[in-house]
Parts: structure tokens; sequence; C-alpha cells
């Protein structure tokens, strides 16, 4: 069957179309060219010039996973039972942990409502990815993904501390992406998590690490080069080391360098610009980083906007959270050593408009948006949960649309923290092809997605229908239609169909060589056996509604 | 690449999870632990649905349990004795029928949730004590007594990445009747052993964590233990590379022992502060691990401890715990579980379902929570699985309505 959007006004900067008024025809799951005018329409939705941009894609969004199951669970006291019987009884309110960690049906759900129809789990432990695949696999409606974590696992660290060839390397990077079902690479403070177990309580760019005495330099050289040369598309993503200090825009500065021109993505920079100017010595350091983001040509970055409210911070980097967890609230927090792989720490935030820090930070991260030139390079997230709920996705567009609405919002800021932001002076507004490129295109070229994040014919039919409003934030949370490989999900903001989605992996040939070493290694250290780790794609598939899209990459 | 077929299954016996299981010595019934060898033994095949305790179709049994549960005004899914999927479809079975769901172990579960949910705690796995452990706090449990192979597979291994295994220092502090012999190191060297009965723990471990504070302390005794025992104990402790707290919340069985468990965990934070330890929750059975954290993804909260009086019907899942029965009283009893079920007077419906890691494929986690292992059919049966039971059990219901 074929189904006709008439009239349809497409913003797709992946195929340089901004605003072109056109009709879009749908089969088995794909966008087609204009069918023989003997070929049956079977469903045609006037649209009359509304808005249709390819599904959008969030790139970084923690959904699944051991520390997102725990950030669900930690707070209680504004949690009850939802009675299933009565659902719209208990309403999530803005302290509601089930607002800032949804469980996964409404994780889906809130994501298609909004027009989005993929988002990725940017960090999937490697020995707990068979648990982010199960929840990932309980998330309907949208497409997902996953990055895996590599940087502090000792496997690794025993490879570079006894320096091995770069291409026993990469037979273990794209091993990891075989056996954790997962899409990209990503460290997280590199050699940071692995020194907190050694009682180091800080890793620095180019600090040996205590025990293995190899610098992170080092090791984002070594994942750089492997994620380039296995050829996949996903440039590691790197949540730089000093995550939340003071000065640290130094060091996100120098891991631009590090790893000598090759691609990376600087994964949450608004928590890694911050320098040390002023009575609090707190201050923003945007500017420095969106010069350097602007020059470095093989940098991404995606911004990590926090939005003021109650969430839960969940995060691999438990060295860093074991210091967070002083400003918790409530006060408490989870922090874990996991396996010899990796780790987690899980803290309640309040950002809170009158608190200078987090006022600054709400500043940073727009300063980083409106200074960054080029809306193919900088992404639009919240770090979902850790900056806001990825629901504050459509406030936050408003927020870079509209100049006037972002100004009143800083009006209304800790004093001390306006007088330290250039803000008010950034006079920018994102385009719609802007926010487009930003939350479509660029997603899926960045991930490797070839037929997502456009609208081109041979792309899969997800597919996003708004009404242009001035207010932008009415806007983009409540599309009209919303089309998931195909099928209508979704209309006047209401999920009309439940479908699954699929999961998106990159799976580069490799050395299986590499293989005996890793099991010697599980023989000998490990609490399981190596054949174990490895997800299988029938695990995948499980229950019969997810299955893999596997992309061939490079 | 290729996936190779793991002749090695994981017995879901208990929360250790233990890989290591060979065809071979299911076949010839020889494993060093009483609860894989009782686990493996057991005969699940030759047993038909039964309806008020007669023989049944499985068509009749679904039919029989469906009009049970329309019946009821307030159904409960208990027991949940089963794996991830079997969790996920009680869910979804607690979701249609507006039934409340708890699990076999939510007492002990809760105890240990409590402390998470409102204070938070920092715990490390298995594979990081293998590696790193060099002192390891025993606080009220022997553990051996829920995790038979915990020293063999964790603690007296041949080799770690950061430590002497050999060397490592193992202290009982607490406990009941505790069988302290695994804790002897591979060269003979006995653990030291501070005792004191179970219900003593929380002002003893209140002690503790105040000398490991640098609190004064001035007492000289604390439950018949010398404070200056505990004081070493404390010295020890911050002296350690990674130091290791392990407690059994089902082994902590007295009245808000949450509060001890507590003390333990900020014994740990406090610890933290200079050195480095962990805590380290072990224990487990009946999957309440993964029937916790799929409730928890699913529903957005934990399981619940169940209100047994509030309830008109039960749905009783056992498939690790054959023997294991709803206290009497709420009826009617739903049984889909264990095929070798125990019952001393027959529930209303019994289906007979495949047991994960016996009769069928599954997944489990394992009680240190980030590590989840696929079970794989040691004796294959065609039983059905409880996800199956489950869909022809709402598919009756629907059809019902319809």
């Amino acid at each position: 069957m074929i189904t006709l959007l008439k009239n349809a006004k497409v913003i797709d900067p992946a195929n340089h179309k901004d605003g072109v008024v056109q009709d879009i025809y749908i089969r088995d799951g794909r966008i087609i060219a204009k069918p023989a005018d003997s070929e049956k329409i079977g469903q045609v939705h006037d649209l009359n010039g509304k808005i249709v941009m390819a599904g959008a894609i969030d790139m970084h969004s923690h959904i699944g996973g051991g520390k997102v199951n725990i950030a669900r669970m930690l707070l209680p006291e504004y949690q009850a039972m939802r009675r299933l019987e009565e659902p719209e009884a208990h309403i999530c309110g803005a302290n509601c942990s089930h607002h800032a960690t949804p469980n996964t049906t409404d994780t889906g759900m809130r994501y298609i409502e909004m027009g989005y129809t993929a988002a990725f789990e940017p960090a999937v432990l490697a020995v707990n990815a068979r648990q982010a695949h199960m929840e990932m696999g309980d998330t309907p409606m949208i497409d997902k993904g996953g990055y895996a974590m590599l940087g502090n696992d000792d496997y690794f660290l025993r490879l570079l501390s006894q320096n091995a060839d770069q291409k026993t390397i990469n037979d273990y990077v794209a091993w990891t992406l075989h056996a954790t079902q997962t899409i990209g690479i990503k460290v997280v403070n590199p050699g940071g998590i692995s020194a907190f177990k050694f009682n180091e309580r800080r890793q620095d760019l180019d600090q040996q690490h205590s025990h293995y005495h190899i610098t992170p330099r080092r090791i984002l050289q070594a994942l750089s080069r492997a994620v380039n040369e296995i050829g996949i598309a996903k440039p590691l993503h790197v949540h730089c080391n000093n995550l939340g200090v003071a000065g640290n825009f130094q060091t996100t500065l120098d891991t631009m360098g590090a790893s000598d021109g090759l691609p990376m993505h600087l994964t949450h920079i608004q928590f890694h610009s911050y320098g040390t100017e002023g009575d609090k010595k707190f201050s923003s350091a945007a500017a420095n980083i969106a010069e350097a983001i602007n020059s470095n040509k093989h940098i991404t970055a995606d911004v990590g906007q926090i939005l003021f409210g109650q969430t839960v911070t969940a995060s691999g980097d438990n060295m860093m959270q074991h210091l967070n967890a002083k400003v918790a609230n409530p006060k408490k927090s989870v922090i874990m050593d996991i396996e010899c792989d990796a780790g987690c720490g899980v803290v309640p935030f309040k950002y809170r408009d009158q608190n200078y820090v987090n006022a600054l930070q709400w500043a940073i991260g727009l300063e980083v948006f409106l200074s960054v030139d080029d809306p193919w390079r900088v992404f639009l997230t919240t770090d979902h949960p850790n900056g806001a709920p990825f629901t504050s996705y459509p406030h936050l567009i408003r927020l870079l649309m509209d100049k006037t609405f972002r100004n009143d919002a800083f009006d209304k800021l800790n004093l001390d923290a306006q007088a330290m932001s250039n803000l008010k002076s950034l006079d920018r507004e994102y385009s719609l092809y802007e926010i487009a490129t930003m939350t479509r295109s660029a997603p899926a070229k960045l991930i490797g997605l070839q037929d997502r994040g456009h609208l081109g014919v041979g792309a899969a039919a997800d597919i996003t229908v708004y009404t242009e409003q001035a207010d932008k934030e009415a806007m983009f949370a409540k599309p009209d239609l919303v089309f998931k490989d195909g099928e209508l999900v979704v209309k006047e903001g209401k999920v009309v169909k439940v479908v699954w989605g699929a999961t998106h992996t990159a799976k580069p040939t490799f050395d299986l060589g590499v293989e005996k070493d890793i099991k010697q290694y599980f023989d000998r250290y490990h609490t399981m056996q190596m054949n174990n780790f490895k997800i299988s794609n029938d695990q995948i598939a499980e229950d019969g509604r997810n299955h893999v899209i596997n992309h061939v990459q490079g | 690449m290729t996936i190779q077929q793991d002749s090695m299954h994981a017995c879901p016996a208990c929360g250790l999870l233990c890989d290591d299981i060979s065809a071979d010595a299911i076949a010839r019934q020889q494993f060093s632990c009483g609860k894989a060898a009782k686990f493996y033994a057991r005969v699940t095949t030759g047993v038909s649905p039964q309806v008020a305790g007669q023989p049944a179709s499985l068509a009749e049994a679904v039919r029989a349990a469906a009009a049970a549960l329309k019946q009821a005004a307030a159904p409960l899914v208990a027991g949940s004795s089963t794996d991830v999927h079997g969790a996920r479809a009680l869910v979804r079975l607690a979701q249609h029928t507006g039934a409340a769901m708890t699990h076999i172990n939510a007492s002990s579960t809760l105890r240990n949730m409590k402390v998470l949910q409102h204070r938070g705690w920092q715990t490390t796995t298995l594979t990081e004590v293998r590696n790193r452990a060099d002192v390891i706090l025993m606080i009220g449990t022997d553990v051996v007594s829920h995790n038979t192979r915990f020293f063999e597979r964790v603690v007296w291994v041949d080799e770690a990445m950061f430590t002497e295994p050999a060397a490592r220092q193992i202290i009982y502090l607490g406990g009941d009747q505790l069988n302290t012999q695994p804790g002897v190191s591979p060269d003979g060297r006995a653990p030291e052993v501070i005792a004191c009965a179970s219900e003593h723990l929380p002002e003893v471990v209140a002690i503790l964590r105040a000398l490991v504070m640098d609190k004064p302390v001035t007492a000289t005794t604390v439950a018949g233990v010398a404070v200056s025992t505990l004081k070493t104990l404390a010295a020890t402790l911050k002296a350690a590379k990674y130091a290791t707290l392990v407690w059994v919340s089902k082994d902590l069985h007295y009245d808000h022992a949450e509060l001890t468990i507590e003390n333990i965990t900020e014994t740990v934070v406090a610890l933290n502060q200079k050195s480095r330890a962990m805590g380290l929750s072990m224990g487990g059975s009946d999957g309440d691990t993964s029937v916790n954290y799929a409730h928890t993804w699913l529903n957005g909260v934990i399981i619940d401890a169940p209100a047994w009086e509030s309830h008109d019907a039960v749905v009783w899942v056992n498939s690790y715990s054959p023997q294991a029965m709803p206290p009497a009283g709420t009826q009617p009893v739903i049984v889909l579980g264990a095929p070798d079920s125990i019952f001393e007077s027959a529930p209303a419906v019994f289906i007979p379902v495949a047991t994960p890691g016996l009769d069928c494929n599954g997944q489990q986690f394992r009680v240190d929570g980030s590590v989840t292992l696929p079970l794989t059919a040691a004796k294959p049966t065609d039983l059905p699985t409880l996800t199956q039971v489950v869909a022809l059990i709402e598919a009756q219901l629907q059809g019902d309505l319809a």
C-alpha cells in the first residue's frame, strides 16, 4: 500500500531542502519516488503546507541499563505506584523521578509523541550490555542503539600498558562492538574510573594512571585511532576528564588535541566548559570552547544543557560522581565499581535558577549552542536525565529559537550569575532548518544511519509533521502526525498504534584471533565465561518484537 | 562473528549464577554445591495441569485460571520465582488484571531497598572483589549458606590482578551458627571470628561505624564484644587497599534490620573518604534481583511487600522453589509454576511451566546486580514457558471480554 503525504513543506537539511512544498510517497516503510499514475494510493494525508521533517534522533540519552534503573529507584519520596486501572491517577510532577527517569514504556511514548523516532544510550557498560538491551527492548515506538564504554576496563588498560600493537587494540574494539551489539564506542573519564579503584580522586589528561602508568591522552589516541581504522561512522564518544570541575575547560581544550586530528565527539560539553574567574571561582568558558570547536573541524559536541528542576544524574564516571555526591539533593547517592570493566554513580540533583552555579550552567550551555557556528557539529541534548529530562527538548528548542523568550528567562536568574554571562549579547536565533540539522540530519550522519534523519527516496519513513507556530515550544511538543517506518503512530500528540522499533548496530570485520587472548583473560580473572559476555542477535530479538539492523560502514 | 555455542550452563539455584556447569557434570550429577545438585536433579516431566486437584488439559486449566482472575476484585501476583522473561510476563498479567505484584523474597529485598532508596550506598561486584579485595569483612553471615561456592569462585582463586588471593584477610563479625570453615585460606590460615548473636549486630555495627568515623566511644564492650577488638577492625579496614563489607539481607532477619545495613553501607561511605572500600550484598535466590529490576524498568517502581489479607486471588509462581506455597487463607490459588510443586492442599488451578535454566532458556540477574547471564535449558522439555501460559490466560481474558 502506498501512503501519500500531500503538500508537505519539507525541511530536510541532508537534501538541502528548506521549506520546499512537495508530495512524499511511502511504501513498505520507505520513502519512494512518485509512483506511476496507474499505482493505487491507499492513504492520503493532505498536509496543506504543514512542516515536515524526518523523525528526530537523540544521539545521547540514558534510556537503559543498570545506572538508569538505579536512578528510577532513587526518589521514592516523589513516587506512587501508578494504578493501572486508573492510568491517569498518578500524574508525574516536576519532582517525580518518573519525570526524570521514566519507565521503559513511558520513555518510548514520550519520545514518539515529540516526533523523536530513535534514541541512543551513550554509556553501555560492556558487562552490563545485556541489561541495557533488555530495557531498550522493552522501550516501544522508537529505534534504539548504544555506545559501549571502553578505556577503563582492565583488559584494555593491560593491553595499552603492555604496548600492544594498534591492530590488537582495533580487533578488541571491534570485538566489543560485536559482543555488546552496539554502534559506537565511548570513553568516560579516560583512565579515571579505573584510577578511582586505586584510590585516586582526580585523573588529569596528562597525568599517569597510578597503576598502569599510561595517560588518558594515550587512551584517547589508541581508542580514536581504533574507531577510525575499523571504519565505523560514529567517532569516539568522549566524556572528558574532570567533569564538573571549575577550570576544566583547559582539559577540554587539550582533549581536542589528543586524537591527532582524528574525529572525536565531546559529549555534554556544557559540563566541561567551566573557568575559575570571579569571586566564586566558577565562570563560563563557553566562548573558549565554542571558538575551539569552530576551528577544530574534527571535533563534534553535544551540549548537555541543564534546565531547572529535580532530576537524577546517572553517569559511568564514579570518580567524579563520588565528589558530586556532596551536593546531592536529596542527599543520597549510589556509587559502584563494576566488574573490572567500569563503574557508575547515580546522584539526584535539583538545579535551581537562584543558585549561582546552576544558573551559570544554564547560561553556559546556551552560550555554547549560540556560539558554535556549524549546526552539523553541535547536537541538541540535555544528557538526559543528567541536565534535564528529554521531555524538556521543546522548551530548549524555544530557548534557541526565540531570543526574547531566552532573555526573559535569563532575567530571572541569580543576579551574580547574570553578571558572569554574555548570553544577552548573543543575538542568534536558530532557524527551523538549523534545528532540523542538529536533531535529524547531523545525528544520522554522525552515527552512520544512512537511511535515517532525512526524507530522500530510499530513506526509512520516520517522519514528523508539525503545524508551524510562533511558540516553538508548543510546536515541537506536539506534532500533528508521526510516522514510524511508514506507519502512522501518533496523531495530534497521542499514540494511535504501538510499534517496537529496532536496535541499530555496527559490526566491522576483525581478526577473530583476538578472542583467544580475551578468553584467557576471562578464564584467569573474571567471574563469568567469555561466551556469556557476548550477546547474540537472537537474544536481542528475544520476544520477537525487536530486531537488529546492522549498518555496514566505512 | 561466529557466536560459539557454550556447552556450559549458568546455574540459577542461587544468586551467584555459577556459569561453569558442564553438561557432563549434570549427566553425572557431580557438583561441588548441594543447591546445584538439588536443582539439576529435579524431575519435571510427566505432570499435567490440574483444576481443583484433578488432571485437566492446558486449555481447561487456562480457562479456569482466567475465570478465577475475572472473579477476583483484588488479585495478587506472588512468589514470582522466575527469570527476566517470566518477570515481564507477570508484570503484564498484573497490569491486565489490576493485580499487585510481589516476590517470595520481598521482605529481604526490601531491607536492602530501603537503604538504597533513602540513603544510597557504595557497592561493588564479584569480579572487582575477586581481583582487588584484600580484606573481606562478613557481617552477620557466612555467605556460603546462600551462595555455596562464594569462596571457591571469588575469594580463594588461583590468580587476581591486583592482590594476592591466598593472603586475603577474612573476618567474620557476628551471626548465628556460621560455617566459617570456607574462610580458612588455602594454606590453612584461620579467619578471624568476632562473635556476637545476630540480634546484637545493630549496636556492634553502629560502634564499628563510629570508630571508622573517629567518633569518641566511651564503652569498653558492646554486646560482649571488646571495643578494642572493633578498634583494631576499624584500623584494618582503613589500612586495606580494597576492603569489602559483605552482608546478606536474609540473614539480618530482625526488626528494622535496614538500619544495620545502613550502618554497614555508611561505614563504607566513611572509609571511602580516604581509602577504598565497598559493600557487597550477597545471597539472592528465585530470580529476586531480576524480578525487582524488571518490575522497576517496566513500572518505574520497585516490587512491594505482599498484603495477603487484602487479596482475593493469588497467582503463585514457584519455579525455583517447588516446595514453596503462599500462606493458607488467601484463595483461590493459581499456581503457574514448578512441575514438581509440592502441595499440602490442591490449588484451584495448577499449570506446570518450564523452569528457565532447566527446561528452557532464559536470562537471569546475578546477585551483584550488574551482570545478567543467559540461562540455557539443561534438560529441555516441551513444557510451556511462563510467558506462553500468561499469554494464553490473557487471550482467554480478552476473549471473555469480547
